[in-house]
């Protein structure tokens, strides 16, 4: 009997996804053969492809093959995690502690028997081995035992450094921040387990899939990934720059013809969703959610969509959250679900569930500022300010390039009425995002500008804060509250004509803003006071010369004694109009403040999604 | 340039020239009104024999590459379908092509929020409707702009989106561009002649020196109430050659219109129609001379007449709006005003005539909303300001009102009537220095109702300033007879009487004598008058010699016979009456 021929017939089998015939004749196999390791190692092999995983551990464990090779272990173990038994599955790879020990200590020396066993099999150890770390590593993921996941992914990268998965995992769910991610790729041993040319290739390919939110930047492609430009994948990770700077349109031009290529890229999908959601495209959104729960109802890319509909149209938290939450308990471990439902009792000012939101999301995400910059967000908004600013400053060790953060921490030290220090890190934040382009000219910044402009006034430098308040109008025309703005300033500056235009308009735009309307009428009676009666002196003069009757004396008398007294109270209503302002404006000024702070809180909603790049 | 400006003139040949080239390429452009502007001009101009004529543009070659995209897209854009336009445009490269595309999406959005407007709410609450394209069209507009890819067209478009962004300040510097880079685009001075709010404004325009430039000056003028001036450049214009332009003729009629020069405007507006009978352009701004004079009959023919030709245009609305106010059907003229507002939200007089139909109904906050819109249209609307003084002062608000008049009184330095309410104001608010300052430069201006000396009289009064009220009364004596009219009576007869008492006062008894017997010619007036005079004779009788006076004041000479023509009163004489 040829068993070679009948071994090679069933790994066709396997290859052509005949999962059943495999099976049937492994299994005659198995006995022809009297029980051949290997036979029985493709015996399991193929249960556990017709996901009868207890059979395939069981036809393992019982001739006790999983302690004495690596791959029947792996086997073994492989079939207990994909049954949700994870403790058994982690007993498996435990049982042999000192082997693997020895594995893991040093990586290249190997137990003999298992080396002459996996070299027959046609799998290199260190294959093996790594596929052992990396399925540790998601046993204990799925053990919530974040820490110890990370290093046995860490491990699995170190023996294998193809091994995407592992990377893929590391990256996508944030074990590690920014800086640790570039550290980790640097010690990775590339150079000796490829060829040069592939060191480059591999470098460049996990490095597009390195952080890319914690500061703005723009992306380079080496030349010799040449033709990889228009791999989907390098694609999305352009378009998820482009995302992250803000620019939208250009994001959305990108990965919409992603999705025509390929219409359900994995990759791709949250980035698309970010857009769809930034750009205000609900009737795509729901188009493409629809779609989604269609085809792949078990994934919580989905779901998350759903609940990004909802919580875009506005006025169905209560549905956003539903869905929200059946994509995280689909995947726990999905973190931007986690995010947008913090978000969707953000918006309704439910701050403590929402900071419980967050919460989870950062202890899913730990290498991600994005969670402890909203959960800084909301003790801000509930007027904590020291616990917002111990958040923001964890955001910060986080992420220390990201302008969104420092722009939060300089709306606290502005609350807290340090002008200067506010001003500072205005400014930072604003050379970070000029670090990209010359100029700002994404309107997500606006808020800045217009931060600036109240800092500037803070600080009386008010042709400055004019300047930065009308480069905010550019990016961001007819908005109410920038035009009351400028119109304060002008107030503060005593030029109570542009000033009641700039509320006159803001008050157009938004009629029951109290702030203008209060300005409103105390300019225009300031300016009432400060004016002449009327315009015009030339033909006063030809008057006097017709007619000097002796009323008209009285006229100029009165004129002139009028001078002097006008003089006074114009002196006093000036140091009025300046002193007022700190009293009555304080609330008002506030409230301003809470809105910028919402506009930037909702900005940065949207951004959540952006680190939604998970594609299990 | 100045040189070529005027020789321009002289030359009119080669401005047919430029006219027939610029009114094709506004055509391939879908500007519909620069290319009537320019057609409406060239057609005052004597025709062109054939070798004279300009050749068609030259392509090039990317021209020649979008000819068929821009063919199509442009019947789609002829047929309103912006959309679809500027779909089949997106790839081409040739500036005519770039700028369609451009164009027909600010169209879309302008049609959209157009349709938003009419279904939603009636445009008195417009609300947040906007144009969703304009921040998008702005940035790529702005990219270009930055690059120095724009040509004249574009410039412009870049200019309206900017404009409609409230981005003013750019707005303006960009259609300066859009001038120099093509001068003989209409539109692109029509805008920047909307932005410019006044005089310095306009002097540091730095503006190409074309033919079209004296155009646009005299436009100016107008929009600045320089009347004088803007008369002036028309009539150099019409010397130069366009005398026949229906399009100068109008703007002359509307300048008339500005001065209250109402005679000379209905002529020449009737001669306007004559020339052009079924225009409806500029037609309200008749209607509003008719309204004025009250010519019932005509207003009504015209309204007839413009229904007939088409009754769904702003201005004819507009007309048919003042029709019904004139005949004090308020609600129905709002409704009409309306209707002109659902056709264009951007027709200027209707939203100031709107907003004076509510004032007739009482309805303020609609006025106010009313009116605000006119000023948002044109800032440079002093009736709509003032419109919106008299509606805070029924509100009570004098701060406000006080400011609305302000306004309006810095666009017509020089109208009486604004002064006056600016009085009014002060004297609500009891600045009553300011309020005498006013009435009296109200007067000095030449006061039109006749109110501001009274008031001042008045004011004085309160004051118990009795001199300076009587040198007002005397001199508001003085102008009420002078003209010849018998206008208010009752006010001459307060005055009469209050002098009465103050000669009486003053132990003038011949000359409160005399008041006193002119109070008696007056019904509401006569029982006091009586008896000052009986109080007079009273106390004569007591034989005093000490009261005789040295002179007699003339003043009351004319009260004696009206008929002849008054003398001024001389410095001389009012001094006797001061203590």
């Amino acid at each position: 009997m040829n068993l070679d021929r009948l071994r090679k017939r069933v790994r066709h089998y396997i290859d052509q996804q005949q999962y059943q015939s495999a099976l049937f004749w492994a299994d005659k196999i198995a006995s022809l053969s009297h029980e051949d390791p290997q036979d029985i190692y493709w015996l399991a092999q193929c249960l556990f492809l017709t996901s009868q995983y207890h059979r395939a551990s069981h036809a393992l464990r019982s001739r006790k093959l999983d302690k004495l090779y690596g791959a029947c272990q792996y086997l073994a173990a492989r079939c207990h995690y994909a049954a949700k038994e994870y403790q058994q599955a982690l007993d498996i790879l435990d049982m042999e502690e000192p082997a693997s020990k020895k594995l893991l200590d040093k990586s290249v020396k190997e137990d003999n028997g298992i080396r002459e066993a996996s070299k027959e099999w046609e799998v290199s150890p260190t294959s093996i081995n790594s596929s052992i770390c990396l399925l540790r590593g998601k046993i204990y993921d799925a053990m919530d035992n974040r820490p110890l996941a990370t290093s046995s992914y860490k491990e699995a990268l170190k023996l294998d450094v193809y091994c995407f998965e592992a990377f893929d995992l590391l990256t996508s769910h944030h074990m590690l921040t920014a800086q640790e991610e570039k550290e980790f790729l640097d010690s990775l041993p590339i150079s000796q387990q490829c060829t040069e040319e592939e060191e480059e290739l591999l470098r460049f390919l996990f490095e597009t899939k390195l952080k890319k939110y914690n500061k703005p930047s723009e992306m380079v492609i080496p030349e010799m990934a040449h033709g990889l430009q228009d791999n989907l994948d390098v694609v999305v990770s352009r378009a998820e720059r482009h995302y992250y700077n803000c620019d939208f349109k250009m994001c959305y031009s990108l990965t919409s013809t992603v999705m025509v290529k390929d219409p359900f890229h994995a990759n791709c999908l949250p980035v698309h969703i970010g857009t769809l959601v930034e750009l205000g495209k609900a009737n795509e959104l729901f188009y493409l959610s629809h779609r989604l729960v269609d085809l792949y109802p078990t994934n919580p890319v989905s779901w998350f969509a759903v609940g990004c509909y909802y919580l875009m149209v506005g006025h169905k938290n209560e549905h956003a959250r539903r869905y929200l939450s059946k994509a995280t308990t689909l995947e726990r471990t999905y973190g931007p679900a986690w995010i947008a439902y913090g978000h969707s009792f953000a918006v309704e000012s439910e701050h403590d569930q929402a900071m419980a939101a967050y919460f989870t999301a950062a202890q899913l995400m730990r290498g991600c500022h994005l969670p402890m910059l909203y959960i800084g967000l909301e003790y801000g908004l509930t007027n904590n300010s020291k616990l917002a600013e111990r958040f923001f400053s964890q955001a910060l060790s986080i992420a220390p390039e990201d302008p969104f953060v420092i722009h939060e921490v300089a709306v606290v030290a502005f609350q807290n009425g340090d002008w200067k220090t506010a001003e500072r890190l205005f400014l930072d934040a604003m050379e970070k995002i000029k670090a990209i382009g010359n100029e700002v000219t994404v309107d997500k910044w606006e808020p800045l500008l217009n931060n600036l402009g109240h800092v500037c006034r803070k600080l009386k430098k008010y042709e400055q804060a004019l300047e930065y308040h009308r480069q905010a109008l550019v990016l961001i025309p007819q908005h109410a509250s920038t035009y009351s703005a400028i119109g304060y300033v002008h107030s503060l500056m005593g030029d109570f004509e542009s000033a009641i235009d700039y509320f006159h308009t803001a008050l157009g735009l938004k009629r029951d803003d109290t702030f203008s309307v209060t300005m409103l009428g105390h300019c225009i009676e300031m300016y009432i006071g400060e004016t002449d009666a009327y315009i015009g002196t030339d033909i006063k003069d030809k008057v006097r010369k017709t007619i000097s009757t002796p009323a008209l004396m009285k006229m100029l008398n009165s004129s002139s004694d009028n001078d002097d007294s006008r003089a006074q109270p114009l002196e006093e209503s000036g140091i009025m109009a300046l002193e007022t302002p700190p009293n009555s404006n304080k609330p008002p000024n506030t409230l301003q403040r809470f809105l910028l702070e919402c506009d930037m809180h909702e900005s940065d909603m949207m951004l959540g999604t952006s680190l939604s790049d998970t594609s299990t | 340039m100045a040189a070529t400006c005027s020789s321009d003139f002289g030359d009119l040949v080669q401005i047919k020239k430029q006219l027939i080239t610029i009114i094709s390429q506004c055509r391939d452009r879908g500007l519909v009104h620069s290319v009537k502007w320019a057609s409406e001009l060239a057609f005052a101009l004597d025709p062109l024999p054939l070798n004279e004529l300009p050749p068609p543009q030259e392509l090039t070659e990317e021209d020649a590459q979008d000819l068929d995209a821009l063919c199509l897209a442009k019947s789609y854009f002829d047929l309103k379908e912006y959309d679809r336009a500027a779909y089949f445009l997106r790839g081409c490269r040739s500036q005519k092509a770039y700028f369609l595309y451009m164009y027909s999406r600010y169209l879309s959005g302008e049609k959209k929020k157009d349709d938003e407007t009419v279904d939603s709410l009636g445009p008195l609450e417009k609300g947040q409707v906007r144009n969703e394209a304009l921040r998008e069209l702005r940035v790529e507009l702005s990219k270009k702009h930055s690059a120095g890819e724009l040509d004249g067209f574009s410039l412009y478009l870049y200019g309206v989106v900017l404009r409609k962004l409230d981005l003013l300040k750019e707005a303006v510097d960009v259609f300066v561009a859009a001038t120099h880079a093509l001068p003989l685009h209409w539109g692109a001075w029509l805008e920047l002649c909307n932005l410019v709010t006044n005089t310095e404004m306009l002097k540091s325009l730095s503006l190409p020196d074309c033919w079209v430039r004296d155009f646009f000056m005299a436009h100016m003028y107008t929009e600045l109430q320089m009347i004088k001036e803007a008369l002036q450049k028309y009539q150099s214009l019409m010397e130069a050659g366009f005398s026949k332009s229906t399009y100068i003729i109008s703007q002359i009629a509307v300048a008339y219109h500005n001065i209250r020069d109402i005679d000379q405007a209905l002529a020449l507006f009737n001669e306007l129609r004559e020339q052009d009978p079924f225009r409806i352009e500029n037609m309200d701004t008749f209607s509003n001379l008719l309204y004025v004079r009250s010519m019932k009959p005509e207003l009504s023919y015209l309204a007839h007449n413009l229904v007939e030709i088409d009754k769904y245009r702003v201005e004819t609305c507009c007309v048919i709006g003042n029709y019904y106010s004139l005949r004090s059907q308020h609600e129905k003229a709002a409704l009409y005003f309306q209707r002109a507002l659902k056709l264009n939200p951007r027709c200027l007089g209707a939203w100031t005539l709107m907003g004076h139909e509510y004032m007739e109904m009482k309805n303020t906050s609609a006025a106010i909303q009313a009116y605000r819109h006119a000023i948002e249209v044109n800032k440079r609307d002093y009736r709509a300001w003032y419109g919106l003084g008299q509606t805070y002062e029924i509100l009570k608000m004098p701060f406000y009102s006080l400011y609305y008049y302000r306004k309006a009184h810095q666009l017509r330095p020089n109208d009486s009537r604004m002064l006056v309410a600016l009085g009014e104001c002060y004297e609500k608010l009891s600045q009553q220095v300011e309020a005498k300052k006013c009435y009296w430069r109200a007067y000095s201006v030449g006061d039109v109702e006749r109110m501001a000396l009274l008031k001042l009289a008045k004011l004085h009064e309160q004051l118990n300033e009795s001199d300076d009220a009587a040198q007002c009364y005397i001199i508001y004596i003085q102008d009420i007879f002078s003209c010849g009219e018998l206008l208010e009576h009752a006010e001459v007869s307060t005055a009469l009487r209050y002098l009465g008492q103050y000669y009486f006062k003053s132990k003038l008894y011949d000359e409160a004598s005399l008041c006193a017997q002119r109070c008696c010619d007056y019904n509401d007036a006569r029982e006091e008058g009586k008896a000052l005079l009986r109080q007079i004779s009273a106390v004569r009788e007591q034989g005093e010699a000490s009261s005789t006076d040295l002179s007699l004041p003339c003043v009351f000479n004319p009260l004696s016979n009206n008929t002849t023509p008054v003398r001024r009163v001389s410095p001389l004489d009012l001094s006797s009456v001061t203590p």
